[in-house]
């Protein structure tokens, strides 16, 4: 299994592959290969799609965000959060064909070790393989492990600790599963014990979890009593002078402030991966993902999901022969075109006329009806089934769009190439119900995706600005009345855009019109337009006599003419055009024809007038 | 005044949006800038002393036929009313100053400030060596020796004015009765 590296869209969020979907999202996501963490790689997205699993950083996510085939995914583990460590992920890889006796090896996890401690006998075999990979070319120094004194986990030994020069006040890192640090001496034993075993591996290799296992419990309460005097904590409420592994007082139960739990799980316990850009690395054992603002569960589950349904496989299957292409080829609107495309074909009667069309509407109508009873069955299979409803539910809007004659043929445009949005379109259920930061960081997302996608160039068509009430109104008509979002949710993640750096940006004009534009767009380049526009008007003649020098004033502009020029709606060219009003370059004329801008001669021209008129 | 000839209006008196209050600043202090010269200009071209508002909006200066624009009265009086105040105060350099009685509808148009025309006696004064000598007011205005100066046909009250600064100034003594005031020049 491999980390590969990610194209990621204008949005910051994983390129989808053609069929794939988007089936959960997880902020706050730590990458662990192994036992081990990898640096820049503590806080991100998790992207569970039906083809793969993606990780986003939060910070520079171009640069750290890899994905994984869920293709090469052997199974799923998942660990409960315990005391101060997260709920966790642990994924497996397949065995690789050609060197399955090192793979074999290679998935020994968490459990397995956990096993080797309770079961002596057992690690027999295991310890001497570990050894042997752990050969001093590896840069993993993974060869010794501590057993924790409080819940008795089997941790790694940090790969920078040196027997040799540490001493009590080196640093060490937690328990990994309780969190609670260890006395020095364990480590220190479990550390000698290690070096001992690799360099005579049969002889100390049945001794060492012994003699990890046996000094156990003497070790911890000499280092009760040791580090009691050394590095104890006093409890700020009640003064106690408390051992320094509790976490809350013993006397009076107050937090204690070494001991308190951080915001920050980035600084989680375990020991960091040595390489810090991960693209293209090889997992040689397993990978893990920290779930710190939770979400585990629902991840896991949809990630079984996922691994169970296989949709990979369907990339290169031929299509299914679709029993309406008859109907579709005659040029008349098939409601079940794409739905059909999906289910076995039923045997078909060849119909001729009348008769045979009838009979194909009805058995068009029949798989509807069985798609829609299926689908509502329960909510399960109405989430599996959501893309063929979509579809169908799209095929109706569209049918409805004929027949009650949509007034604006570029909306009705935009709606009907909405579906290929959808399978991108993330919706309240793919996230975390609890989270709503998230899903407005993820509807964000969505937006500028949907704003700066060049297939539909909803943006280009309407000018590179539109108002946010339109974007609104277009963004809930292509989602098909399916998971709307709420003006208030659109408005908050609207102005999420610029905290996450998205090609996008909320504008407020002066009169509170909120717009949504390019985040390269700026005032200048309208000016520039607007000018550019004012100039043409002073070379081109206006069709009716009119009773002033067209050629030194050109020609007065309303909104809607420089909406119908730009492609703006009125809305926003009537801010655009008082915007360059402000900034001196047009001025108004308030008239019965309503409100009117000029070219700003009466400030542009200079004095020139003036000098003549002084005789 | 009936034979002078017309008026030449600059080209922003035919720009359509002359007429409509800017609401940028930047724009109204240069439109109306542009509005004191014209005043000014109009009321110089024509000899004119004081504007009566009521008057002036049905003229060619406040009404632009051809374009159908106009200025209304309560437009024409805030650009007056800027036109009255100093420079410092955002204004228009004092080039007009209501006349007191009455509602703000007559107003003098300073074309040339009273302490300007001052000037341009003393000069007219001493270039043709009447200094020391005495002139009644009528003579200044009216008699031959002023026909070709601007100040020929002048107002007598603003005329009175001028006069009244260069006494302040110890140039010129006003001396006899109303509606005969002589002057001497030092």
């Amino acid at each position: 299994m491999f980390f590969k590296s990610l194209d990621l869209t204008t949005a910051l969020r994983p390129l989808l592959l053609p069929d794939e979907i988007l089936l959960f999202v997880q902020d706050a996501v730590g990458l662990y290969e192994g036992k081990y963490k990898i640096q820049n790689y503590q806080n991100g997205h998790a992207y569970l799609t039906s083809h793969r699993l993606c990780y986003v950083a939060a910070e520079d996510p171009r640069k750290y965000s890899v994905a994984i085939d869920l293709k090469e995914i052997d199974r799923v583990e998942s660990q409960a959060g315990f005391l101060k460590s997260s709920p966790k992920l642990t994924i497996y890889p397949k065995p690789q064909k050609k060197k399955t006796d090192k793979s074999s090896s290679a998935t020994a996890s968490p459990a397995v070790a956990q096993q080797s401690v309770l079961q002596p006998t057992l690690s027999l075999s295991h310890i001497p393989q570990t050894n042997f990979q752990q050969n001093p070319l590896s840069p993993k120094p993974i060869n010794a492990t501590w057993i924790c004194p409080i819940c008795s986990f089997s941790n790694p030994v940090p790969s920078n600790f040196d027997p040799a020069t540490a001493n009590a006040a080196t640093n060490l890192p937690p328990c990994l599963a309780c969190g609670i640090k260890p006395p020095f001496t364990t480590v220190l034993k479990a550390a000698i014990s290690a070096v001992a075993s690799r360099e005579s591996p049969l002889l100390s290799s049945v001794a060492s979890p012994a003699i990890a296992q046996d000094t156990d419990q003497p070790n911890a309460k000499a280092s009760l009593s040791r580090s009691g005097s050394r590095g104890t904590v006093p409890c700020p409420r009640c003064t106690f002078v408390n051992h320094p592994s509790l976490v809350e007082c013993e006397i009076c139960g107050a937090p204690l402030s070494a001991g308190s739990a951080s915001a920050n799980r980035v600084d989680s316990p375990a020991p960091l991966f040595e390489q810090s850009h991960i693209a293209n690395t090889e997992v040689s054992e397993s990978i893990k993902l920290s779930f710190r603002a939770g979400g585990d569960k629902t991840f896991h589950e949809r990630l079984r999901g996922a691994l169970v349904q296989r949709k990979w496989l369907l990339q290169n299957a031929p299509p299914v022969p679709s029993p309406s292409q008859g109907a579709s080829s005659e040029g008349l609107p098939s409601p079940v075109a794409s739905v059909e495309g999906t289910l076995s074909p039923a045997p078909r009667h060849s119909g001729v006329g009348i008769a045979g069309l009838e009979r194909r509407g009805l058995e068009a109508r029949k798989k509807n009806e069985l798609v829609i009873g299926n689908a509502f069955e329960d909510l399960e299979a109405l989430m599996a089934s959501a893309k063929q409803i979509v579809a169908l539910a799209e095929t109706l809007a569209r049918e409805s769009g004929m027949t009650t004659n949509e007034s604006s043929p570029e909306t009705s445009a935009v709606l009907s190439e909405s579906a290929a949005a959808l399978g991108m379109v993330t919706t309240k259920d793919m996230l975390n119900s609890g989270s709503e930061s998230l899903y407005l960081s993820e509807l964000a997302r969505d937006l500028a995706e949907y704003l700066t996608d060049d297939r539909k160039g909803i943006l280009q068509r309407e000018g590179g600005i539109m108002s946010l009430i339109d974007l609104w109104a277009l963004f809930n008509r292509s989602r098909n009345g399916v998971e709307l979002a709420s003006p208030s949710d659109f408005q908050k993640a609207a102005e999420l855009w610029e905290k996450l750096k998205l090609p996008v940006r909320l504008r407020r004009f002066k009169s509170g019109l909120l717009v949504v534009q390019r985040y390269d767009w700026n005032d200048e380049k309208t000016i520039e337009k607007i000018q550019a526009w004012m100039e043409e008007l002073q070379r081109v003649p206006p069709d009716d006599p009119v009773p002033w020098d067209w050629s030194l004033f050109g020609r007065a502009v309303t909104a809607q003419e420089a909406a119908h020029r730009f492609k703006w709606s009125v809305g926003v060219a009537a801010e655009e055009l008082e915007m360059a009003e402000d900034r001196g370059v047009l001025c108004r004329e308030e008239g019965i024809e309503g409100l009117r801008f000029w070219r700003n001669y009466i400030s542009s021209c200079g004095y020139g007038d003036l000098s003549r008129l002084a005789i | 005044m009936t034979t002078t000839p017309p008026f030449p209006f600059p080209p922003t008196y035919n720009f359509p949006p002359f007429f409509t209050p800017q609401p940028n600043t930047t724009t109204r202090h240069a439109q109306l800038e542009k509005w004191s010269s014209l005043i000014q200009s109009w009321c110089r071209h024509h000899r004119q002393y004081r504007l009566s508002l009521i008057d002036a909006v049905e003229s060619p200066l406040f009404h632009n036929t051809a374009l159908r624009k106009r200025l209304d009265l309560r437009e024409a009086r805030a650009v007056v009313d800027w036109m009255t105040k100093s420079e410092e105060e955002g204004g228009g350099g004092r080039r007009a100053e209501w006349i007191p009685d009455g509602p703000k509808t007559v107003a003098w148009i300073w074309w040339r400030r009273p302490e300007e025309w001052a000037d341009v006696l003393v000069d007219w004064v001493e270039g043709t060596g009447q200094k020391g000598s005495v002139l009644t007011v009528y003579e200044l205005i009216h008699g031959e020796g002023a026909m070709s100066q601007e100040f020929h046909g002048m107002d007598t009250d603003v005329m009175l004015r001028s006069l009244n600064v260069l006494v302040k100034r110890g140039r010129a003594q006003i001396f006899g009765g109303e509606g005969q005031e002589g002057v001497k020049f030092f």
